[in-house]
């Protein structure tokens, strides 16, 4: 079930009635809703798939009850932790990169005569199975560093199965929205007014910007870059960093606008990352949830800013790393991670070595080099292999003479991407402050017209969100 | 709550008027009831995709009912007419620019 569908509207409208009607008289009822709803919501994949979340959910719940009772106790907690995020792992591991091993595996069983015993097994990825795991983990790591308490059944269930964040984030933490679980939030007219501007402006990026970029651009230049020109795929790589931004920040945009109509706070995933002057900044700006999860339980976990500045360039190529696998198991993935890890260093080293008096670079030449950097890493990312991808870096080198693809629409809706970086940063709660102050009809009349004209704009069907596969 | 925890919708504002709620109520009414009208097709083609059934065949009967009365009053036509605009968008060409499909 996709946001931008009818039949996601469809399924959506009845639970909102429901949370504000019978949710509002019980809590407990509006979180069993809830519940309910989200389980629903994932089950449209595959029913088999919520026992797992269930499964994940009592694990971390039985886990985290067991570290505070030591906690209480004065003992240690290290070996249920390890437990606990084993376990997690276990979980991401077994779907996420067992095929992968088996794949890279069986070329070196064959030759040692061992190929008639390799297991035939698919194991089919459960949707947002990245997201709710690290959920989890950062569940159980919180309460081991005493910054959260033990949430009760029902709310680490439903903060792990939540379905406005179950598939795609932002990873939400049980230190942000399980106090938000304990009594019936109240919603505010800039909640309702910021709520549907987000879900709106989110399935204007996802159902004509990132699509149309997809179909008619990237994904034909993607396929093929042999039978590309150099400016097709020039502008087929500027086109994926706006489509893979459109696509995830929409997908944010309308998490938190759902979540915002049902009375709840999600936090920021994405502030302008193409404005960034530095890829530290680009970090601060880009899937911040995530870049912050990293931080706090990977980077501080080896040690962080600490032990001189080989240990940390050391610590963020090993974060980068991880954060490149975390998306899959693929080599493309690797040097992806490989080559922020390595601009992070370098930025690190250079910051800690500059001459005195060495010139810094002006803003917009750090902009345009930092955006740059990250389009030949989203090449790495989009391609299926890494030989794809280095054809399409040779054929970009090469760059054949001719226009096929970048025509004016994808010229444009490649600008339209890119300013919406440049706006002004208080743009957003200006107009909410604005819409929030305009009587109720004059919203609901705005609203549906500019449903309306993202209908008529909207590509033939939709594609499922690129962080679904994640 | 963590230090670092900022939501998009943490915006204080006015809240004279109607509740949060209420507005929600009204607009979300109002938002429906104009879709429904200016877009009744989208409902029928959603009905279209349903599995065959008989409960399918009900809702289709009635999604393709609202989408004819609303046709007949021509309803539906700024939003064809919004569709025929950005198709010429779409089959607009820079000069000298190659057929994709052709090549």
């Amino acid at each position: 079930m996709l946001f931008p569908t009818l039949d996601f509207g469809l399924f959506f409208l009845p639970v909102l009635i429901l949370v504000w009607t019978v949710g509002q008289a019980s809590n407990e009822w509006r979180k069993i809703i809830l519940l309910l709803a989200s389980w629903v919501f994932y089950g449209a994949w595959d029913w088999r798939f919520v026992l797992l979340l269930i499964a994940s959910a009592a694990i971390n719940w039985l886990l985290a009850a067991r570290i505070q009772r030591r906690l209480d106790d004065g003992q240690g907690v290290q070996p249920w932790l390890a437990i606990g995020v084993v376990a997690n792992l276990l979980i991401l591991g077994f779907f996420k990169y067992f095929g992968f091993f088996l794949e890279e595996l069986a070329p070196i069983l064959v030759a040692a005569g061992f190929g008639r015993d390799l297991p035939v097994l698919e194991v089919i990825l459960p949707v947002g199975i990245s997201f709710f795991t690290f959920q989890g983990m950062s569940y159980l790591i919180d309460i081991a560093r005493r910054k959260t308490q033990p949430a009760s059944f029902l709310d680490i269930t439903l903060l792990m199965s939540f379905f406005p964040h179950l598939v795609a984030g932002p990873i939400v933490r049980a230190s942000h929205l399980v106090p938000q679980f304990q009594s019936v939030p109240r919603l505010t007219r800039t909640m309702v007014a910021g709520g549907l501007i987000l879900i709106t402006w989110g399935l204007f990026k996802k159902a004509v910007i990132a699509s149309e970029l997809a179909t008619r651009l990237v994904d034909p230049a993607f396929f093929d870059p042999t039978a590309q020109t150099g400016p097709d795929l020039l502008a087929a790589a500027y086109g994926y960093a706006v489509q893979i931004y459109c696509d995830f920040s929409a997908y944010s945009d309308m998490a938190v606008g759902l979540a915002a109509l049902m009375g709840y706070r999600f936090p920021r995933n994405f502030d302008q990352p193409y404005r960034a002057a530095s890829l530290q900044d680009f970090w601060r700006r880009w899937h911040i949830s995530l870049s912050s999860w990293l931080r706090d339980y990977l980077y501080i976990s080896l040690g962080g800013n600490r032990g001189g500045i080989w240990y940390i360039c050391r610590n963020l190529m090993l974060t980068m790393l991880l954060g490149g696998i975390w998306h899959g198991a693929k080599w493309t993935f690797l040097i992806w991670g490989a080559l922020h890890g390595g601009v992070l260093a370098i930025e690190r080293l250079w910051r800690e070595f500059r001459p005195a008096g060495f010139p810094r670079l002006p803003t917009p030449i750090g902009v345009l080099l930092i955006f740059h950097i990250v389009v030949v890493g989203w090449i790495f990312f989009r391609a299926e292999s890494l030989e794809a991808a280095l054809t399409y870096l040779a054929q970009l080198v090469a760059f054949r003479p001719g226009v096929a693809l970048a025509g004016p629409l994808m010229c444009g809706l490649i600008a339209v991407g890119m300013a919406f970086h440049f706006t002004p940063p208080g743009l957003f709660a200006g107009l909410t402050r604005r819409v929030a102050a305009w009587p109720a009809p004059l919203l609901g009349l705005a609203v549906g017209l500019a449903v309306l004209i993202i209908d008529a704009m909207r590509f033939e069907g939709v594609a499922a969100f690129i962080y679904y596969q994640f | 709550m963590a230090e670092d925890f900022s939501s998009p919708v943490d915006i204080e504002g006015d809240e004279q008027g109607l509740s949060g709620l209420g507005l929600l109520a009204v607009a979300m009414g109002v938002a429906l009831f104009v879709l429904a009208m200016l877009n009744a097709h989208a409902l029928a083609a959603w009905a279209d995709g349903l599995e065959p059934g008989a409960r399918s065949a009900r809702i289709g009967a009635v999604t393709h009912g609202l989408a004819d009365a609303t046709a007949a009053r021509g309803l539906d036509s700024p939003r064809a007419a919004l569709h025929d605009e950005w198709n010429q968008v779409k089959a607009a060409r820079f000069a000298g620019q190659q057929d994709a499909n052709q090549r």
